[in-house]
């Protein structure tokens, strides 16, 4: 399901009659992968009565819903080490809304997102201009300006964070109850992973469709080079900032739905480690792919757990293996499998 | 208020030794070297081994420290970053290269030296007290002007002798200065030694004023990040200015904003973020590096 | 390394030798959810390490007797990478063994995190982490399982006022989440106590490496007492050295247990006179059973963590209450229950102190173990007591 770009990014002129097979054979990898979480993992997890698994799972697919957020910074050619501080954003929107006003969570939850996505105009409108390196340390400052802000500002109740945040209520609309009260579910826990994954699958729909639209192809080309495609009459500065609003916007679902789940939030909720983190699931999963976040997302968060029983060699072992990945598998490893289809 | 200058100064000097190799490394390859902050944890382990427990004098120490670390800087140079450069384009590699680099190392730290904070005996003792307006002990005094006298010789060195003189034509241009005759894999690999070395020796020098521990390494290297970012990133005299304007900004802005406490750190990130936005190439950089 | 491959060896050793026992008793499985890898590492790795110090020695001779049936004690770790979010899963990871009792997490975001898990999977957890609504009513679940800043802070300060003359003091925190607390509380604490508070405002990165900037503002204001609010291992012999090579005569203090070799290599002979609060079981009041336990830590695991004074407390706890009502190895309720009258003796401290539950005082109602509050005072590379307490 990843998208492949040839080193022309021509990747499109194909007959059409393979096309529309290859379209086709998409639709149903992608129908069938939306039935297997949705339906046969959940049956599985009551199967082998592993609950636990619900928070894990549900915890991948918010952290890959924000890396798909980084993801396609990276994709305009932009390294952003600042996602944790939108998530962080979105987290205290949410919470704030809920405890101090008193709104119900499901209009929090589209609130965090735009929040954070206009936040994202503003800072992205000057630093959008820089690029490499100086772009991904003004995101890393960012991180850590977003947690000060969070110590220092009176609204968001400075160092002692929110906690006893109430679980989401029912989203009612016409009387017809769309959500149930997550209270009064028995398990509160597959609510909150259908919750996740249903987004998980539709930012990843919408992620795939826009690479493929012609503003994806059109921030492909800023990622190759700005200045040629300034040159021939592209708009950067609106794709830039589209591009970066979307991606923030996905960090700030991410974190409002972790605060809801923990019923806390803290200025350290999300912090530089998670900024980047976000970056390496990108990265693992594979730049030139569509899925790449997401499984990067799965792979580092269970390799980690599983490390685990390797006590104190935990990291060595980790950074061993990355360091390795970087030498022989730079491309990610979704690039393993397009070895296999050419040889 | 002289009081204040004074630790500005004091604090600007070390941050600009920082700054110096992480700039020099980023001029010559382009490289942001993650793991500067580490390396820099390193060259303080290396003095604490050898002057606080084998009890060894401190100049010993501080050249294990600067050798041990050349010698990292090399083998990371030639078996690490040069694969990765020439086989992939993308400058993502190379940062990516450098974080996982920056892990290992805070992973071996650690397994090594263990998580405790660690000291080493005063090099100087005694406190120079001039009528109560400036405090300042002689062994911070002592480390000020040797951190001065080392970028003084590093200046001289770049700007004299012939390798300073090939890394800095590097730096400008690398493919004219391939054309002309450099050879750019030698001095790659001399530049990102001397780049570490200079981590190792700032490690080992503050090693006997503020310690070391096996956590500072990520922390050190977005300070050194940002000093670099000030005054410009890959040119030498930016470094500088970055260290000693960073040093002072703390120091003034802690005292100045006293008051407020929890916003001194907020304004200063904050107004770096604006800073960059605008003049994006720093003080005195090239747009871009 | 010599020291890892023989702990290593160690580790290797008992739980090989405890394996026959293991097939005899049932399992009882404790759970353990805190930071074992990182910079912070050194606080949960002290928790786990005191947990199966504790359980191997009790496996070794015949495991824990619970009403009718004995048990030999098994330890669920889980790092929580110090993430709240990792917390969560751990947490969750517990429920999934059936477990009920759980040690954990050592700071104030995860243990704020996990609450709505272990309310939901009937799990207590004993956090170390002082946020005071973790334990007063309508939260249920958590037990502090340490002394906290707001009740040691105002002990330390009461007694340099009356024996010191303290009128002055001046705060200083790191600007995170636990310090910045710690620091609100000791400030209120000290102005109830009718002292003068001269600076509450002044913070520092937590990865600060020079504090001469940042105490200069501070000892400007010529304070008679310096509180280093939360203030971690590491940072305070930097900021005692700072501020004595300052010039700084008065008193410096914190709410904090502290490690003596640490002040020792870096400050020396100005750490002398700096006041902390110490572990639970100083030499001057551990019994034989500390001494054995200290041992069996040292043979285990290679060195000895002070903070583990106070760590071997919970699992204790945990396992007396059963004892006392083995009804609670099921049921939460039960336990609570137990907790309002539960009392045993505390085989880890000289005299007739009791194992208790406590805290109604602070929290208004008994979520607190009772471990003997120690403030020591660091005179030539060891801790002197000053004076223990106790909290109600």
């Amino acid at each position: 399901m990843g998208i492949e770009h040839n080193s022309d990014g021509s990747s499109k002129a194909k007959p059409a009659g393979s096309s529309l097979a290859a379209t086709s054979l998409k639709i149903v990898g992608a129908l069938l992968f939306a039935a297997f979480v949705l339906i046969l993992v959940p049956m599985l997890i009551n199967g082998a009565e592993r609950w636990d698994l619900y928070y894990t799972l549900t915890s991948v697919a918010l952290l890959s819903i924000a890396s798909a957020g980084v993801w396609l910074t990276f994709y305009i050619g932009r390294i952003n080490i600042g996602q944790a501080a939108y998530a962080l954003i979105g987290g205290y929107v949410s919470a704030i809304l809920v405890v101090d006003y008193g709104v119900s969570f499901w209009w929090t939850l589209p609130l965090a997102g735009l929040t954070c996505a206009v936040i994202s105009v503003f800072v992205g409108l000057p630093i959008l201009r820089l690029r490499g390196v100086y772009f991904a340390m003004v995101t890393l400052v960012f991180t850590e300006v977003a947690k000060m802000a969070a110590l220092a500002l009176p609204i968001t109740h400075g160092a002692s964070g929110i906690a006893n945040i109430p679980l989401p209520g029912a989203l009612e609309i016409f009387g017809l109850t769309l959500i149930p009260d997550f209270n009064t579910l028995e398990n509160s826990r597959y609510a909150f992973y259908i919750l996740s994954v249903t987004l998980m699958l539709l930012c990843y729909f919408m992620m795939y469709r826009l690479v493929n639209s012609r503003m994806g192809r059109l921030c492909y080309s800023l990622q190759q080079n700005e200045e040629l495609a300034s040159s021939i009459g592209v708009n950067i500065t609106y794709l830039r900032l589209v591009a970066y609003a979307i991606s923030s916007f996905l960090g700030g679902i991410g974190g409002a739905i972790f605060a809801a789940i923990s019923q806390s939030v803290y200025p350290s909720s999300f912090a530089v480690a998670d900024s980047i983190n976000f970056m390496l699931n990108c990265f693992l999963g594979g730049l030139g792919y569509v899925l790449g976040p997401m499984l990067g997302t799965f792979v580092l968060y269970f390799g980690w757990d599983w490390l685990f029983q390797t006590g104190k060699y935990q990291l060595l072992i980790f950074s061993s293996v990355l360091i390795a990945l970087m030498l022989i598998l730079p491309n990610g490893l979704l690039s393993i499998r397009l070895w296999g289809k050419k040889s | 208020m002289e009081q204040v200058i004074a630790n500005g100064l004091y604090l600007g000097a070390q941050y600009a030794l920082i700054a110096l190799g992480l700039t020099l490394i980023f001029a010559l390859m382009n490289v942001l070297n993650f793991a500067h902050g580490q390396m820099y944890v390193l060259g303080g382990f290396v003095t604490y081994v050898i002057y606080g427990q084998l009890g060894l004098p401190f100049v010993v120490a501080l050249i294990a420290s600067a050798i041990t670390l050349a010698a990292v800087g090399a083998m990371i140079e030639i078996y690490l970053f040069r694969p990765v450069i020439r086989k992939s384009h993308r400058e993502e590699s190379t940062m990516l290269l450098a974080a996982a680099i920056a892990f290992f190392l805070d992973a071996v730290i650690l397994l090594l030296f263990g998580e405790k904070q660690r000291g080493v005996p005063k090099i100087l003792d005694g406190v120079l007290n001039w009528d109560f307006r400036i405090i300042m002990p002689y062994d911070r005094i002592a480390i000020g002007v040797l951190a001065i006298l080392i970028i003084a010789a590093f200046i001289l060195y770049m700007q004299y002798s012939k390798t300073g003189r090939a890394m800095r034509a590097l730096a400008q241009d690398r493919v004219a200065a391939q054309l002309m005759g450099v050879q750019v894999d030698r001095y790659s690999m001399i530049g990102f030694a001397i780049g570490a070395m200079l981590a190792g020796v700032v490690g080992g020098l503050l090693v006997t004023i503020t310690g070391v521990n096996s956590g500072i390494g990520g922390p050190i290297s977005i300070k050194a990040f940002m000093m670099v970012m000030i005054g410009g990133a890959g040119v030498v005299s930016g470094a500088i200015a970055g260290g000693f304007i960073l040093g002072m900004a703390e120091s003034v802005g802690l005292s100045v904003f006293s008051g407020y406490g929890d916003v001194t750190y907020l304004i200063i990130f904050a107004s770096l973020m604006v800073f960059l936005a605008i003049r994006p190439q720093g003080l005195m950089g090239k747009p871009w590096g | 390394m010599k020291l890892l491959i023989r702990s290593a060896l160690v580790a290797a050793l008992s739980v090989g030798l405890m394996s026959p026992s293991l097939a005899e008793n049932k399992l009882l499985k404790i759970g353990f959810v805190g930071v074992t890898s990182g910079p912070a590492a050194s606080w949960g790795i002290s928790n786990q390490r005191s947990m199966e110090t504790r359980a191997a020695w009790l496996n070794e001779t015949g495991g824990v007797k619970i009403g009718d049936d004995t048990y030999d004690v098994e330890i669920v770790s889980f790092d929580d990478q110090k993430d709240p979010k990792r917390a969560i899963a751990g947490m969750e990871k517990m429920a999934q063994e059936g477990i009920h009792y759980v040690v954990g997490p050592n700071v104030d975001d995860g243990a704020a995190a996990v609450r709505p898990v272990a309310e939901k999977n009937g799990i207590m957890y004993f956090p170390y982490a002082f946020p005071k609504e973790l334990y007063m009513a309508p939260a249920s679940n958590a037990v502090l399982g340490m002394v906290a800043n707001y009740q040691s802070g105002p002990a330390i300060y009461k007694y340099l006022m009356e024996n010191k003359g303290v009128k002055k003091v001046a705060f200083i925190a790191a600007n995170e989440s636990d310090p910045l607390s710690q620091r609100d509380g000791g400030v209120a604490a000290a102005k109830a106590l009718g002292l003068e508070v001269v600076a509450d405002k002044n913070t520092y990165q937590n990865d600060t490496r020079d504090f001469v900037p940042v105490l200069t503002p501070v000892l400007r204001t010529k304070p008679d007492l310096l509180v280093l609010s939360g203030v971690a291992p590491g940072n305070a012999p930097l900021l005692i050295r700072a501020a004595r090579e300052l010039g700084y005569q008065g008193l410096i203090s914190t709410e904090t247990a502290q490690d003596a070799q640490v002040l020792q290599e870096g400050a020396g002979e100005l750490a002398n006179g700096f006041i902390s609060v110490g572990g639970a079981s100083t030499p001057e009041i551990r019994t034989e059973a500390m001494e054995e336990f200290i041992e069996r830590y040292t043979a285990m695991f290679g060195e000895y963590n002070d903070e583990s004074n106070t760590k071997v407390y919970a699992l204790e706890y945990i396992l007396e209450t059963m004892k006392a009502n083995p009804a609670s190895m099921a049921s939460v309720e039960e336990f609570q229950k137990t907790m309002d009258t539960f009392e045993a003796p505390n085989i880890y401290m000289k005299g007739d102190a009791m194992l208790k539950y406590v805290g109604m005082t602070s929290f208004g109602q008994k979520r607190q173990v009772s471990v003997p509050m120690v403030v020591n005072e660091y005179v030539d590379g060891e801790f002197k007591t000053l004076f223990i307490a106790e909290v109600d």
